[in-house]
């Protein structure tokens, strides 16, 4: 009876000894399958900082350079801008100094004529108003009219450059030959011309 | 007997558990002092880009003021000519 209860005993402390060691082993086994779980987690969470931080990284670039090549090409568009202007303002000055010169008589004969041609009228009227220049200068002008036409001389030059302005004699058809309407009609050959004069390579 | 194996196997997960969370923050630390990084390279290379633009800029502006020096006259006979003859 005694050793029936002795095995007994031994056999439930080796039952125990089985489930305690088995115990163990499971939480051992789960805390790696734990460990290696978040490991995975926090290398993914650390690769998709670094590619997050990649784009960001780009997207700085990007915003620095965009930024500076902005300003740049506007400093070029301005300087550009400058030495056209520039270029137009002494384009002015001469224009306006026209009756200095030796073209006068024929540019203000031409311009005349062109006015009146566009009025279509027997009795143009033609405002006609250059610096500097003299009734001297003018005379021949009107030898250029029809003959119902009538010249009327501005002393100061018209629309601050000079030039022609034509009308019927009831006032409705007008025809502005002026250096500054010319210059307006004109504005995208002359901006042509002058860049690719200055800036052709 | 069994007790103290479950008390055993509570402790093993709660280390487990912290060792875990040691090992992200590691990694964190580590990713972001190479996120700092990566950007500080960016934005250094940008603005050596940038000075490179600024540069380039300038020699532009120099030509273009030397051409004008150059050319103004003929541009300015050229546009007289349009402007009196169109």
């Amino acid at each position: 009876m005694s050793e029936s209860l002795e095995k007994l005993q031994n056999r439930i402390l080796s039952d125990a000894k089985l489930k305690a060691e088995e115990t163990v082993k499971e939480a051992q086994s789960k805390a790696e399958q734990f460990l290696e779980e978040a490991l995975r987690r926090s290398q993914k969470e650390t690769e998709d900082m670094i590619a997050k931080a990649k784009v960001e990284a780009e997207s700085v670039r990007r915003s620095i350079l965009s930024s500076k090549v902005r300003v740049n090409r506007l400093r070029i568009l301005d300087e550009k801008n400058r030495i056209v202007e520039d270029i137009i303002r002494t384009v002015e000055d001469q224009l306006s100094s026209i009756a200095r010169t030796d073209q006068f008589e024929n540019t203000a004969e031409r311009f005349v004529a062109e006015a009146v041609k566009a009025v279509e009228s027997d009795q143009p009227i033609v405002r006609i108003g250059f610096k500097d220049a003299t009734k001297k200068n003018l005379d021949g002008i009107s030898r250029g009219l029809p003959k119902g036409g009538k010249l009327v001389i501005d002393e100061k030059p018209i629309d601050d450059f000079g030039g022609v302005i034509a009308t019927d004699p009831q006032g409705k058809v007008v025809f502005n030959n002026t250096f500054k309407s010319r210059l307006e009609r004109l504005d995208n050959q002359l901006l042509t011309l002058i860049s690719s004069t200055v800036f052709a390579e | 007997m069994v007790d103290e194996a479950v008390a055993r196997g509570q402790k093993v997960a709660s280390e487990a558990r912290e060792q875990a969370e040691r090992s992200r923050q590691e990694a964190i630390a580590r990713a972001q002092q190479q996120r700092d990084q990566i950007l500080r390279e960016a934005k250094e290379k940008a603005e050596a880009e940038a000075r490179q633009s600024d540069r380039e800029t300038e020699q532009i502006l120099e030509t273009y003021r030397k051409l004008s020096e150059e050319r103004k006259t003929a541009a300015v006979t050229k546009a007289v000519e349009l402007i009196l003859n169109a």
